[in-house]
């Protein structure tokens, strides 16, 4: 018979009369405990060992029974403290003894507690007499300590009781197996069994000769470390994009793209921003200096913003009292907001006339020359969206982004009444971080006002909002600094170690 | 976002609400649309405010809104104001600064903190509607140390019939048959030579001239830009002479100090409904401190500069304008069903008076001249909306059905970046801003040349760094960037990006031409040309794309070891191994070889 070398060697050593502690087979056979164990069950399964267990009781020195192996039992080291006092011939002082014994602390009770119980001496009104008869080295409970540490048993149950109690040894179960050898593996060892072959590798000559069935698999250490693999990975910040991106297709949204070199004109002057804004000074946006304008902008609708900027809309409308300049409306810039692309579909010069109901989106690089902290960056991905129908109210406006929001974990969403130029009513978003509770400006909403929807041909309600996905991905990964993920100084090792987003 | 500075006591005081805690303050406040931002020295609240509402810029217009909000207030209020006893004569002004108000207010009793109110809103309504004083800037005086007078004026000459270029009750003609005191309490805005008159400034201890503030006064300098390029400087003079030089700065003579009762208070500007305005505000919040507002009579004479030669306006003008409402549009932005009387009741306690038109459900509203960022009936609704509560709002989902969808560019996009990240390339992210410096020289690429990279650059005016100069016009700058940011991390690196990137195209409208481009670079000890080709016919196939790659020199990479990227026949970007120059440029110690081409090109 083939057996795998483990099962030979335990079958091997086995007793037919009597049964014998796997531990002490394994040492025998040379294998390891677990080895062993394994093989002894595969044994039985084919009825060759018989297999016993009993519940045995050990003891194992705790850390304070540890110490006083090294150092001596409280009680004995105030023995000898007491003799050298001369305690054995009258009695002494009992303040220098503990001295001399080294001892402080609770080891002073015990030691006292012990030493007259033991019969070492006794102690009256502070003053030691040590029994000169008393023989500390055969201390029994040292004994039991020392036996202990040396892995041999006890069987006096008094003493491992009373070390129990002091705390010196703490006693478990452990379970213990036994094999005996059955008749039919008497049989099978008489017949002889051999060792089987052990296989490295499982190779394609091993599985298409059949070999296979008679190898043996040698054991890997299968909790050692393997080797590092490393995975490509999408950028966190765009994995974050892509799951706003199903988000928002799920909720009804198309995708806009559109420029992101613009003509002031689309990215400010079709939002109704005043020409003298102040966030429209040469500052605070990224205007060209090569190209300077746009050639072309429609001019019907050219008139109709301007017209707008001046005179307002509607009977009771008002306008800026600002001025408005063609060649300030041509100047190029990056687009400060993606709310250029909604103006350019919203005119019909992305994708013609559209016709209510409509839902949008896009998430897009926007550009702002503002001071660069943990929060901001030059360049940040907008996410933009808006809603255009017959009638929509600021519920529906609420109810919208409650939804989205809720996608990501947000829930409890404020809004807080605030002014935007191209919006009326208008909102900005607070949200409570998951993680901290605190409540943050998670986005800026509103209803776009009629000076900007009436010049775009635009006869019904559109309500929009747009945030930073960067700021929903702090919120989301809790990410503490933006510049740790966008931009030419990442960590090669942030972005290999950073987790997947789902 | 701008703040404006609050003591919560004069809150309380102004309000009358002494019992009101600092917490229940600051709720009070958010609600308004305040936002609480810390505490100053002193203790005042520091507030974010909207820029919408000017009017809020003091603590005596907070203080409005809040009774208002509280219920103590209600509907519209007008200050009564006493008729005009002085008169600014506008002549020969500066054409580039042609307009000018005003305003007396008497009996004040102004205290520190009220002064500092009164300074801190004459500054934040110069940095807000005044835009930084160009269009608008305020001037306050002692009226007691002006003498009137000027002898250029003939009180007989009644003045023009006024043309408000408001339609408001209040613009009225001025009363040009009062006798008494007209003919002395004379006022003149005109312009004058700036070498030509001498006045002490505030914060100064010596007689200057309008050239020599700018030059020399630490407030001139700031802002002499504003007066640079004119002839002649704005100045306004009393019989006694020149005591103010606007937009600069005020006379030391009429300086305003917490003894000072009574106020002349002018303003100067581009636009004259924007410094009407202005006053408004200042004037509500004065009339607030229990000060009386007198009316001044402005006279643009027959040759002003400007729009309003030969008229004559009484201001403040502190009339009301009106905005008509429809009632459903009211309950369709709101999403609410209201009733009259709530509507009345709602534009109560927003500080408007609403009333019933002879149309059926249509609602005429009352607006106070402090209102500057009321446009539009929508701006009404909004002001309802506030007044009801939009946080008891039930939020609804609409009833509004579409079909959502991607961008096909942004699908492309996608299924390139699977393929990349499949052949084990880290995904990077990186900007579209770059300098110069690294986009061409540090590749040895020239600008304006042929190869991929060498379009010419789309450059930014006022960039915020000089490593952000203009939008890149190829990604292998950005890779090669990181690449060497990174060289004490672990090998290979294998980097890839998709992103934009632009140049000069004068065929296009924006004259940029914008695409998207696909760059790669495989960095490890033995990286060669095999490695970026392998990797580049794997993504070829998976888009069932014919490659090729013929031959071709490009500066960033080794000669003989380069080739142009051809798509179906098209030549599209360009794979090889980078140059040892540029490589020992970005100190890195390992080969790179990478390739770079545009993203539609697998379409």
């Amino acid at each position: 018979m083939r057996l795998p070398h483990a099962q030979v060697a335990l079958l091997e050593a086995a007793d037919a009369d009597d049964a014998r502690r796997i531990d002490a087979l394994a040492d025998e056979a040379g294998l390891k405990s677990e080895t062993a164990t394994g093989a002894a069950f595969a044994l039985e399964d084919e009825g060759l060992l018989a297999l016993s267990e009993e519940t045995v009781e050990s003891a194992t020195l705790t850390d304070e029974g540890r110490a006083y192996l090294d150092e001596g039992l409280p009680e004995v080291r105030f023995y000898r403290g007491a003799i050298d006092a001369g305690a054995d011939d009258e009695p002494a002082e009992m303040g220098p003894v503990i001295g001399a014994a080294g001892l402080d602390g609770a080891a002073v009770d015990i030691a006292l507690s012990n030493f007259a119980r033991k019969g070492y001496g006794q102690i009256d009104s502070g003053a030691v007499s040590a029994d000169p008869e008393a023989d500390p080295d055969s201390d029994p409970e040292a004994a039991a300590l020392a036996a202990l540490a040396d892995g041999e048993s006890v069987d006096d149950e008094d003493v491992l009781a009373q070390l129990d109690r002091r705390g010196l040894v703490e006693i478990s179960e452990t379970t213990v197996r036994s094999a005996r050898l059955t008749d039919d593996g008497v049989t099978t060892l008489m017949a002889g069994v051999e060792v089987a072959e052990t296989v490295g590798q499982v190779t394609p000559e091993l599985l298409t000769s059949g070999e296979w069935q008679d190898v043996e698999f040698a054991e890997y250490n299968v909790e050692a470390d393997a080797d590092e693999v490393r995975t490509g990975k999408t950028h966190v910040l765009r994995q974050q994009a892509e799951n706003v991106k199903d988000t928002l297709v799920g909720m009804g949204f198309q995708e806009m793209q559109g420029p992101t070199v613009d003509a002031d004109f689309w990215i400010n002057d079709c939002l109704f921003m005043p020409q003298d804004h102040p966030a429209r000074n040469h500052w605070d946006r990224f205007a060209l200096e090569q190209p300077a304008q746009i050639d072309e902008l429609p001019e019907e609708l050219v008139e109709r913003v301007e017209s707008a900027h001046r005179e307002g809309v509607g009977p009771d409308g008002e306008g800026y009292h600002s001025p408005w300049d063609l060649d300030f409306a041509k100047a190029l810039a990056l687009r400060g907001h993606t709310t250029s692309l909604t103006a350019r579909h919203l005119s019909g010069e992305a994708l013609g006339e559209l016709e209510p109901p409509q839902r949008f989106f896009s998430i897009e690089k926007a550009y702002r020359n503002d001071t660069l902290d943990a929060t901001h960056l030059l360049e940040f991905f907008q996410i933009e969206g808006w809603v255009m129908a017959e009638e929509l109210s600021v519920r529906d406006l609420m109810g919208t982004f409650t939804e989205f929001y809720e996608q990501f974990g947000i829930t409890d969403i404020q809004f807080k009444p605030h002014y935007n130029p191209y919006t009326e009513p208008s909102f900005e978003l607070f949200g409570r971080h998951p993680e901290t509770g605190e409540l943050i400006e998670i986005g800026n909403s509103g209803i776009f006002r009629p000076e900007m929807l009436e010049p775009l041909g635009v006869d019904c309600d559109v309500m929009a909002w747009g945030l930073a996905l960067e700021r929903l991905l702090m919120l989301v990964t809790g990410a503490e600094d933006i510049r740790d993920v966008h931009g030419t100084l990442v960590d090669l090792d942030f972005l290999r170690s950073e987790e997947v987003l789902y | 976002m701008p703040t404006v500075d609050i003591d919560p006591d004069e809150l309380r005081e102004l309000t009358g609400h002494s019992d009101k805690s600092d917490d229940e303050l600051r709720d009070d406040l958010f609600s308004l649309g305040l936002e609480y931002e810390g505490e100053t020295d002193e203790g005042h609240f520091e507030l974010e405010f909207a820029p919408d509402r000017l009017d809020r810029l003091s603590v005596e217009g907070i203080a409005r809104s809040l009774r208002y909000d509280y219920g103590d207030d209600r509907g519209v209020y007008v200050p009564s104001t006493n008729d005009p006893e002085w008169t600014i004569e506008v002549e020969d002004t500066p054409p580039e600064r042609p307009y000018v108000t005003g305003a007396i207010v008497r009996g004040l009793d102004l205290d520190e903190s009220s002064l500092d109110s009164l300074i801190q809103l004459q500054e934040k309504l110069h940095a807000t509607m005044g835009r930084k004083r160009a269009k608008g800037a305020i001037g306050v005086h002692d009226l007691t140390m002006l003498k009137g007078g000027a002898a250029n004026v003939t009180a007989s000459t009644p003045p023009d019939e006024a043309v408000g270029d408001l339609d408001s009750p209040a613009a009225g003609p001025a009363s040009g048959d009062d006798e008494r005191e007209a003919v002395e309490k004379t006022i003149t805005y005109t312009g004058i030579d700036p070498d030509s008159e001498e006045f002490v400034p505030l914060e100064g201890d010596r007689a200057m001239t309008p050239a020599e503030v700018t030059e020399e006064h630490h407030i001139g300098v700031e802002y002499a830009d504003l007066v640079a390029e004119m002839d002649r400087v704005p100045a306004i003079y009393d019989s006694i002479g020149l005591f103010s030089f606007p937009p600069v700065i005020n006379g030391k003579r009429t300086e305003v100090d917490t003894g000072s009762r009574d106020l002349f208070i002018e303003m100067t500007g581009t636009d004259q409904w924007t410094i009407d305005h202005m006053l408004s505000i200042v004037c509500y919040a004065l009339d607030a401190r229990g000060g009386t507002v007198e009316e001044v009579t402005v006279e643009y004479t027959d040759g002003a500069p400007g729009e309003y030669a030969g008229q004559s306006f009484v201001r403040p003008d502190l009339g009301t304008k009106t905005k008509t409402v429809a009632h459903d549009r009211i309950e369709t932005i709101l999403g609410v069903d209201l009733d009259k009387r709530e509507i009345g009741d709602l534009a109560d306690r927003a500080g408007l008076d609403a009333s019933e038109t002879d149309t059926d459900g249509v609602y005429e509203f009352e607006i106070p001249p402090y209102r500057v960022d009321v446009l539009h009936p929508i701006d009404v609704i909004d002001d309802l909306g506030r007044a009801y509560g939009f946080n008891t709002l039930e939020p609804r989902y609409p009833d509004v059905s579409t079909v959502g969808g991607r961008h096909d560019r942004s699908k492309l996009e996608r299924a390139t970046r699977d393929v990349l990240v499949g052949l084990g390339f880290e995904d990077l992210l990186n900007f579209h801003m770059i300098s110069e410096e690294e986009n061409y020289e540090r590749l040895q690429v020239t600008p304006g040349s042929d190869a991929v990279g060498g379009g010419d650059p789309v450059t930014i005016q006022e960039p915020y760094s000089e490593d952000y100069t203009m939008l890149r016009s190829w990604a292998l700058p950005s890779i090669m960037l990181v690449l060497e940011n990174n060289t004490h991390r672990s090998y290979p690196q294998d980097l890839a990006e998709i992103g934009l990137a632009a140049e000069v195209d004068e065929s296009t409208n924006t004259n940029v031409a914008e695409h998207r481009t696909v760059a790669a670079a495989v960095a490890r000890h033995d990286a060669s040309y095999e490695d970026a080709k392998t990797r580049l016919q794997a993504i070829a196939a998976n888009f069932g794309k014919e490659l090729a790659t013929p031959p071709i020199d490009h500066p960033t990479f080794i000669d003989g070891r380069t080739a142009a990227v051809e798509l179906d026949g098209e030549t599209v970007g360009v794979v090889g191994e980078i140059d040892p120059a540029v490589l020992v440029e970005h100190d890195l110690e390992v080969p790179v070889a990478a390739f770079e081409f545009r993203l539609d090109a697998l379409e």
